[in-house]
């Protein structure tokens, strides 16, 4: 997790129809009540269904409403009293066209796409969240063009060579995991080779993180140098679109025995605005980047559990001296993660992350009053514990992330009941503490929440 | 009087069933559980099935998994891969599971999540929980280590028409695991389990095992109807096989990281 001191602002990606207002608290409570007496308990079958349809035919997806009511009832932000309240369509489908002259390539399309009545934002929007085509033109490799997701590295909710867009936002108000990842309109190849495969992206279209605005959650504001929420209003300015802005990220896999090995390397921007543009006039921009990294993953010998290690160079390809107080530095990122089960379906995993930031001394000596203070060595540990019960249909997990250095913390508590194969609920907590308003996250103290969502899968 | 030795020698090899000669040792408990591993888990040298899974609670609430599962055998009794492609329940749709089983050590397991595009290592030390939330357990599922247990010959039964071998498990690390011992009726003509019964520390039968169809495909005599019923918590999992076939020609480079990404349509559909 990498939004430290980050700039946030406005997220430039809007769906149509901002401000359509509808009723759906009508269709909240159809669906909450529906929960109990739903089809779904009363399917007692009276046979195995057989195995009928062919391999991704039809259109799945699923119907869900979220309401997190916030602790503290923040007056910074634009709701007081929740941080979410949102009713989700969700739809995907997959087509494998069969005509003979494509055969041969193994085509496949893909598509899914939300429709999002977001009660925060007062706003109807559309996502699509993939659209993309799959080809293997040669055995060997794979082609995947369109909007997809991109997901490499080791780290358990810690990012080091995963450079590709999150929604931090979605993350802390509650929203299920998928969200965090924000897809990106990309060209991946993927070669496979008995030595070692290799994957290849090309993004042309710029695509940050998420900006946490103000709007939904108050957020320390490094230009006002308070933790603000609505007043925050600052530009940021995208890289253009240009051929030689593509972004560029590589990995380079192999398994040795039980062991994963990976290099990466990246060329493109840091997904955070933590390039001050103009200072007056609240400008921000969105500095170039390369990262170089490595990644080790497999069996913890003689204790049993999988053990895992990454390493990445962020090379601030604007400010390689350090000495441009406006940008940030270059830095070392170092991960080493532990995870192991036991029985009782009962699950540990422990993760050590340090973030170095090089050029330390030209950073104090290009310090100026009102910036924000860091260190030059930020570590970070987590702790996941997860559980479950009533036969595999009630998880109960506990996600703590704890920074000695920043002497702040974040609690993810939360249970997930599988009450049918349909239904499911979620009821969690975003917790925050800090003794520093700029820390990461000491910043959101005040945007402690409460979350419950239901989903009806099909 | 040499020639009547060897007359001898003939009647009595008619006379002595052929699996005591065809092995060195006599019959005992462990040959018998090594051979249901070889015909139960490492039949020919590659499988596929379509499986579909049943899971009835007390109430009568039914959960259903519906699988493609692929295996290939490295060597009898020694390492095999597994690839299983979820297609229900509709929120685990697209989801994948890669498994390489290496008798005597940890599995390597990856677990693919197609919403976050994120290929999960899982840890395996307790091989004893539940596969896919059923009755079954992954050892269940992919097999215990021969050498996990002491296997007693305690006799032959009749299960239906069939004769069985009565084999007594014990576990040589009895900490490691919830059952104190484990019954098995190993039919003495397909070598596949008929019943199991797992003993609790009590030596109370806590959870069985019944084999309810046999079918023999492309030669093979193959377990396609199965059930395991948990007596303590009154519930039960069916497990339904279709759509199985034999050594189809599946290769090592079909289980890896990139199948997790995008399924094999020739094997998946």
């Amino acid at each position: 997790m990498s939004f430290r001191n980050a700039p946030y602002a406005d997220h430039p990606r809007r769906g149509f129809a901002d401000g359509v207002r509808l009723i759906p608290r009508l269709w909240l409570i159809a669906v909450s009540l529906g929960l109990v007496p739903g089809p779904a308990f009363a399917a007692t079958r009276p046979e195995i269904h057989p195995h009928t349809k062919r391999f991704g035919a039809g259109v799945h997806g699923f119907v869900e409403a979220a309401y997190g009511p916030k602790f503290l009832g923040d007056e910074r932000t634009q709701k007081d009293e929740f941080s979410l309240l949102e009713q989700r369509l969700q739809l995907k489908t997959r087509w494998q066209p069969t005509a003979a002259w494509l055969a041969s390539w193994n085509p496949e399309l893909f598509y899914k796409g939300d429709l999002l009545i977001d009660e925060y934002d007062e706003a109807v929007r559309y996502e699509i969240r993939e659209a993309y085509g799959l080809v293997s033109p040669v055995p060997w490799l794979d082609a995947k063009l369109g909007r997809q997701i991109l997901t490499w590295g080791t780290g358990d909710l810690l990012f080091i060579n995963d450079v590709f867009p999150k929604d931090f936002v979605s993350f802390f108000v509650g929203r299920d995991d998928e969200y965090l990842k924000v897809p990106s309109d990309a060209a991946r190849v993927s070669i496979v080779h008995p030595w070692a495969a290799l994957d290849l992206a090309l993004i042309p279209f710029f695509t940050p993180n998420a900006a946490i605005t103000g709007d939904g959650l108050s957020f320390f504001d490094s230009l006002l140098g308070r933790v603000v929420g609505e007043e925050s209003e600052r530009l940021l300015t995208e890289p253009s679109f240009q051929p030689d802005q593509t972004e560029v990220a590589a990995r380079i896999s192999r398994n040795l025995s039980s062991y994963e090995v990976a290099g990466y390397a990246f060329r493109g921007f840091f997904k955070q605005a933590v390039g001050t543009k103009n200072q007056d006039a609240r400008e921000l921009f969105y500095p170039e980047l390369a990262v170089y990294g490595a990644s080790l993953r497999g069996p913890a010998p003689g204790v049993g559990g999988i053990a895992y290690g990454e390493i990445g160079y962020y090379d601030s390809l604007e400010d390689r001296s350090g000495k441009n107080r406006l940008i940030e530095n270059a830095l070392m990122k170092y991960l080493a993660g532990y995870e192991r089960d036991f029985p009782n379906d009962l699950r540990l995993g422990v993760q050590y992350f340090v973030e170095q930031m090089l050029d330390f001394g030209d950073f104090t000596a290009s310090f100026q009053p009102g910036d924000v203070p860091r260190d030059e060595v930020r570590q970070l540990l987590t702790l996941r514990v997860t559980r479950l019960f009533w036969l595999q249909t009630l998880e109960a997990s506990c996600f703590a992330l704890y920074s000695p250095t920043d002497d702040d913390a974040h609690l993810r508590p939360r249970l997930t009941w599988q009450a049918s194969d349909r239904w499911k609920v979620v009821v969690g907590a975003n917790l925050f503490f800090g003794t520093h308003d700029w820390t990461e996250f000491g910043q959101l103290e005040e945007n402690d929440n409460l979350y419950v969502r239901a989903r009806y899968s099909f | 009087m040499r020639r009547a030795a060897v007359v001898l020698a003939i009647v009595l090899s008619h006379l002595v069933p052929a699996q005591s000669l065809a092995s060195a040792e006599p019959p005992d408990g462990r040959q018998a559980m090594r051979e249901m591993l070889q015909a139960y888990y490492y039949a020919r040298s590659d499988g596929k099935a379509a499986v579909s899974m049943r899971i009835v609670s007390r109430q009568g609430h039914a959960r259903n998994r519906r699988l493609t599962m692929l295996r290939l055998d490295q060597a009898d009794g020694g390492e095999q891969f597994y690839y299983v492609y979820f297609h229900e329940p509709a929120d685990v749709q697209g989801m994948s599971l890669l498994v390489m089983k290496r008798p005597g050590k940890e599995d390597d397991r990856w677990l693919y999540l197609p919403a976050i595009d994120l290929v999960k290592r899982i840890a395996t030390s307790d091989k004893r929980t539940s596969f896919a939330g059923s009755d079954f357990t992954y050892e269940d599922v992919s097999g215990r280590d021969l050498d996990e247990d002491d296997h007693e010959l305690l006799g032959e039964e009749a299960v239906g028409e069939s004769r069985a071998s009565v084999v007594k498990s014990t576990p040589k690390r009895p900490g490691e695991v919830e059952f104190s011992y484990r019954k098995f009726w190993i039919d003495a003509a397909t070598h596949l389990p008929l019943k199991v019964e797992h003993y609790n520390l009590q030596g109370r039968v806590y959870k069985v095992y019944e084999t309810q169809e046999i079918q023999t495909i492309d030669g093979t005599p193959t377990i396609t109807k199965s059930l395991m019923k948990d007596l303590d918590n009154e519930r039960f999992t069916e497990i339904a096989v279709q759509d199985v076939s034999y050594d189809g020609g599946l290769t090592p480079d079909v289980f890896q990281e990139r199948t997790l990404r995008r399924p094999p349509t020739s094997w998946v559909r």
